[in-house]
């Protein structure tokens, strides 16, 4: 087991150095002066230039890149162009709030996943499993911002049960549950989709492996069957499709965030590449892709707990 | 509609996201930073104005320059020589006293070519600036400068505290701000809100304000809300109560809702306007930049896309601004398609095989440099709609708003859409047309010594006449070159809850708000 | 990473041929799945010949803004589905902003799918070069697409084109771990082994056995995959980075009604519909082509 994880971490390893180097050439390509961006609206171009040069940005990329890995190895991310304020401080205040997002997601479309695909394929052919997979299908072929704006306009103003701007407050405090409500529920129906069509895809799967045909034999009630052999079976394409589709709920965590002002890392990511604020933008890229690469490897992990056969090889 | 509303409130009452004294702003954007010196950003003023205060403010007529800091002053004969004399008990918001060294200090930070800031020009050619007593300040000019008051007014003018800026260093203005204003500083996160709180003991904000004494709100949060549909519905469910940015689609409906008023001041001087780089291929010939004007309709343009809450411009300033000449108000140009084509034609510029005119191989695709939001995007296309009647390809390229002032800063674009405050033509002539703001913000590379020298003359000028003589030959020139394609002037609305107090819209800067020391929920 | 690749969704890593035959036949007695085709199919010429068939000039401002669809009260002839805030007709931009929006999907599948399949069978093929190719995987899935996609609109500005290709990107990692989990498969059969002892080629075997019995997966794939490129396109130009103005494209369209949703919802309800509309029958077909080439899943 442990050998496992030494294993993924030290392959991470050139991962996310060339996660680093892609990063930062990126945002080096990107039009927009960042020195201009600093000096502001109408400064001149004397003093552009004097900012371009106290920045280093007249030094060659490598050197460039070699500073900034030197800089990090420091744990230094640099000052944000815009606010001037430390990308590290910028980071830390946006990581919170979008973990609390994630994991307000996918604490009930998750289970609500598993439950629908289980059901789904308990009843496989019949009505209910033609209503959840219409349902789920549905789900994955709305776009993000719809379900926002629908969410907006009759919980937020139609009916005004739930606020939609901003945070409220850390996790645990009524503001902050009252804020995150409406971001959480968009952002955890376009999951319940993916969740429901695997679960029940590998709990048909399950099913008819010869080990649950001998459970049903032995005279074990349909619904014992699937709770001890089926479910737990079934649960490790679903962990796999959470990993893969972390990208995707990042992706829908960019255009929520956006739309109801909540002021999390994929918001910020927008706001500083848009704003070609390269030190911010290098600092979110990172966070973003060491998030990622450390849910992979929290997903192999599980895996590798729940699937006996991994653990023997 | 009146039942959800009710509903609304009730859950709003229940829910109680208002506090009887703390007050929820939303606004558009954010600005880069507060340092006084150093951000030009509309939103940096508003916030400045609450945080900061200026020797002397701006009444609401935008005519008036009242008290501040000062509680009076006196200028010399020679128009070189201001005197102020500073109001008592005046105190940080750490709680030090506030001397005139301090106010000296701040303006001549602002000036000092170290602090490389963008708007030391507003300041004047300034000789010394002195203080002789812990209550005076001396302000000398190198030669006269008839906006100076004004520009004194301006958040640029915010007294600071020399400790605070060597303290912070480059966190000054973003971390902490210690200013003597109605508010006091408390947290900043960028993009997302602005918080402050009520500075205790304050009683020295100006004459024209009801509240004497410190503010009636405690608490202050900005909140940015780039969406415009959700800032609306934000002022609708008492999410927010009080903003200047409500898209003018919605106020119709504002107007009818039981639980906001809006309020609206013309006494706002806010121009949107196209301007060409006027020695570029296409938009350098004077003919294209005429029928540029002609094929716009503005006044279309504000019943259509702006729901007539605007005034539709002809001019590059609002007629009502000080030192306008109605003599101009005739060879303004109006909005005439046909003679549009006519000129293009005259002028050479044929159609092409796409319908978009060229000459000497040259197509008339002349590029727009916007900024992002929803405003521009709207105004540019319906512009483009416009231009493609009359076989002119406008490109519009949009950059997000912090990128787009360093893109407006090049060589690279045709035109550009801007929108500005003012308080007077001398404001706006001498910030875009002076020869020596080239590239930016004389962003139309336009270079004419004429122009030059009567803008000189207007600055230096003693009496009100002679000024206005001055500015009004400029204008003159300017708006015959057809240097810009003024799209409309737009008002001061600010839209708030009945909870409060009604609200006299300011405009200083554009900063509907201003001190906000009137802010006061109802009894 | 590598011990979950077999599990993955599409995966159908047998011999095809059998089911080949029969699946049109198959795929007709699914009632949704031949809606969906039906729909998909009018959708796309539609789009085809929006030229012919569209009312407006997409681009032409009229003079009556925000006219809501013709089954509301205020509704006319003139506008069916009504005009948007600058007044432009609305059915005219959705055909021609359909036709924007497939092309991008459909370009963007076909860089993914072309590049990532071939990754991944190649992967599949040399056991030497996976953990390379696998490891590039990594990397790139470590960039979600629409990170992908803002970094190059940042640096080659809002487009259509930046767009297209961040989506392509971004599809090829997923398309090359589907692609080398069926080429697994694919490879471990008899045939195989069968053709390298005859003397076959590694060519002749890529072409003859590998890719002609994993292409229907992959396809199925991809269609699947079709829908959530042209929903993370919408996303990307809903925030302002896709195609520019006055081109039509829907995410756009949406992007630009959402001001005018509380006045005005049909400006924003429309394109989001149609976008809706296009990835649910893409999804019901995929779904329903897996299903039949799938026999696993099969009651």
């Amino acid at each position: 087991m442990i050998e496992t994880i030494i294993n993924r971490l030290l392959v991470s390893i050139p991962v996310l150095f060339g996660v680093l180097f892609l990063g930062f050439a990126l945002v080096q390509l990107a039009p927009g002066d960042p020195a201009a961006v600093q000096a502001g609206p109408s400064a001149t171009p004397e003093i552009v230039a004097k900012i371009r040069e106290e920045m280093g940005l007249d030094q060659p990329m490598i050197v460039q890149f070699g500073r900034y890995i030197e800089r990090l190895a420091h744990g230094d991310l640099g000052r944000s162009l815009i606010s001037n304020k430390a990308v590290s401080s910028e980071l830390a205040a946006a990581i919170v709030p979008t973990l609390e997002l994630m994991f307000a997601s996918l604490i009930w479309s998750i289970p609500l996943g598993i439950a629908m695909g289980t059901l789904a394929a308990v009843w496989r052919g019949s009505l209910i499993d033609r209503a959840i997979m219409a349902i789920s299908v549905a789900g994955v072929s709305l776009p993000i911002f719809f379900i926002c704006l629908l969410l907006i306009q009759f919980l937020g103003v139609k009916y005004p049960i739930f606020p939609f701007i901003g945070r409220g407050g850390p996790l645990w405090t009524v503001d902050g549950l009252r804020h995150i409500a409406l971001p959480a529920l968009s952002l955890g129906l376009i999951f319940i989709g993916p969740v429901s069509r695997m679960t029940r895809s590998s709990v048909l799967e399950v099913l008819r492996l010869d080990h649950v045909r001998t459970a049903r034999a032995k005279g074990l009630t349909e619904t014992q069957v699937i709770l001890r052999h089926g479910l737990r079976n079934a649960l490790i394409p679903v962990v796999t499709l959470v990993g893969l589709q972390i990208g995707y709920l990042l992706g829908g965590a960019v255009v929520t965030e956006t739309i109801f002002s909540y002021p999390g890392i994929g918001r910020l990511a927008v706001g500083a590449i848009l704003s070609a604020d390269f030190p911010l933008a290098q600092g979110t890229i990172l966070v973003l892709a060491l998030g990622f690469i450390l849910v992979n490897l929290i997903v192999d992990i599980l895996y590798a707990r729940l699937d006996p056969r991994v653990q023997k090889k | 509609m009146k039942k959800t509303l009710l509903l609304g409130c009730a859950l709003a009452v229940l829910t109680g996201t208002a506090f009887a004294q703390e007050i929820n702003i939303v606004r558009e954007v954010d600005s880069n930073n507060y340092d006084p010196h150093k951000s030009t950003a509309r939103a940096a003023a508003e916030s400045l104005f609450m945080l900061g205060d200026t020797l002397v403010s701006l009444e609401p007529d935008m005519k008036t320059v009242t008290d501040g800091l000062a509680k009076s002053w006196e200028v010399s004969d020679d128009k070189m020589t201001y005197t102020f004399h500073l109001k008592d008990g005046i105190k940080f918001c750490d709680g030090r006293d506030m001397t005139a060294d301090d106010v000296v200090y701040s303006l001549k930070r602002w000036i000092d070519p170290e602090t490389k800031s963008p708007v030391a020009w507003r300041a004047g050619t300034v000789k010394d600036i002195t203080a002789p007593d812990a209550k005076t300040v001396v302000y000398q000019l190198e030669e006269p400068f008839s906006e100076l008051l004004y520009q004194l007014t301006q958040s640029f003018a915010t007294v600071i505290d020399k400790n605070d800026v060597e303290k912070l260093g480059a966190d000054f203005g973003v971390t902490g701000l210690n200013t003597t204003g109605p508010f006091c500083w408390g947290e900043w996160l960028p993009r997302d809100r602005m918080t402050m709180t009520r500075h205790e003991g304050y009683n020295w904000g100006p004459q024209f304000y009801t509240n004497k004494g410190a503010p009636h709100m405690a608490k202050v949060t900005w909140q940015i809300v780039p969406e415009e549909n959700t800032r609306t519905v934000a002022l609708m469910t008492d999410q927010s109560q009080v903003t200047q940015y409500i898209p003018q689609i919605a106020f119709a409906q504002m107007r009818n809702t039981p639980t906001v008023e809006v309020h609206r001041s013309d006494e706002a001087f806010w121009t949107w306007f196209i301007g060409f780089k006027v020695d570029k291929p296409t938009v350098s010939d004077p003919a294209v930049r005429r029928a540029m004007n002609m094929a716009v309709d503005q006044d279309a343009l504000a019943r259509d896309i702006l729901f007539g809450e605007v005034t539709p411009a002809h001019s590059y300033i609002s007629e009502n601004a000080l030192d306008w000449d109605p003599a101009l108000n005739d060879k303004l140009i109006k909005y005439d398609p046909e003679a549009a084509i006519k000129l293009l034609d005259e002028a050479g510029w044929k159609p092409g095989a796409d319908g978009i005119r060229e000459k000497d191989g040259v197509k008339l695709r002349p590029n727009l440099y916007i900024q992002g939001g929803s405003t521009w995007q709207k105004l540019a296309e319906f512009v483009q709609a416009e231009l493609l009647k009359v076989g002119i390809g406008l490109d519009i390229q949009v950059f997000d708003a912090t990128v787009f002032w360093g893109k407006v800063a090049t060589q690279e674009f045709d035109s550009f859409g801007m929108s500005y405050p003012y308080i007077s033509a001398g404001d706006a002539l001498n910030l875009y047309f002076l020869s020596k703001n080239i590239p930016t913000p004389n962003r139309m590379n336009w270079n004419d010594p004429e122009t030059d020298e009567w803008l000189a003359e207007g600055r230096r000028a003693t009496d009100d006449a002679s000024r206005a003589a001055a500015y009004a030959k400029v204008l003159d020139k300017v708006h015959e070159a057809a240097v810009w394609l003024p799209l409309y002037h737009e008002p001061m609305t600010i839209v708030q809850s009945v909870k409060l107090e009604p609200i006299v819209p300011h405009n200083n800067y554009g900063a509907g708000l201003y001190k906000g020391l009137d802010l006061k929920y109802r009894e | 990473m590598s011990a979950t690749d077999t599990q993955t969704p599409a995966a159908a890593p047998q011999d095809a041929a059998p089911v080949h035959k029969s699946w049109w036949r198959a795929l007709m007695r699914d009632r949704a799945a031949m809606l969906a085709l039906i729909l998909l199919t009018i959708i796309v010429i539609a789009a085809i010949i929006a030229p012919l068939i569209a009312p407006h000039d997409p681009n032409l401002n009229s003079r009556s803004v925000m006219q809501p669809p013709v089954w509301t009260e205020r509704g006319t002839w003139e506008f069916i589905l009504g005009t948007d805030g600058q007044g432009r007709d609305i059915l005219s931009r959705i055909l021609y902003g359909t036709r924007l929006t497939l092309l991008i999907g459909l370009v963007a599948v076909g860089i993914g799918g072309v590049i990532g399949s071939g990754l991944g069978l190649l992967a599949s093929m040399y056991p030497k070069i996976d953990p390379w190719v696998m490891r590039l995987n990594d990397m790139m899935l470590s960039f979600p697409a629409i990170l992908l996609g803002l970094a190059l609109v940042a640096v080659a500005g809002p487009g259509v084109w930046p767009v297209i290709v961040a989506l392509g990107i971004a599809s090829i990692p997923d398309c090359a771990r589907i692609a080398r989990s069926i080429g697994i498969g694919v490879m471990g059969q008899e045939y195989i082994e069968a053709g390298r002892a005859v003397g076959l080629s590694d060519w002749t075997i890529f072409r003859r056995y590998l890719l002609r019995n994993s292409i229907s997966s992959i396809m199925i794939f991809l269609s699947l995959r079709f829908g959530q490129v042209i929903l993370i396109g919408a996303a990307l130009s809903f925030l302002g980075l896709g195609a520019r103005p006055p081109a039509s494209e829907l995410g756009m369209m949406a992007a630009q009604g959402r001001d005018f949703l509380l006045f005005a919802p049909h400006i924003a309800t429309i394109p989001s519909v149609v976008i809706f509309l296009i990835v649910l029958c893409a999804n019901v077909a995929g779904d329903a082509l897996r299903d039949v080439l799938d026999p696993r899943l099969k009651s």
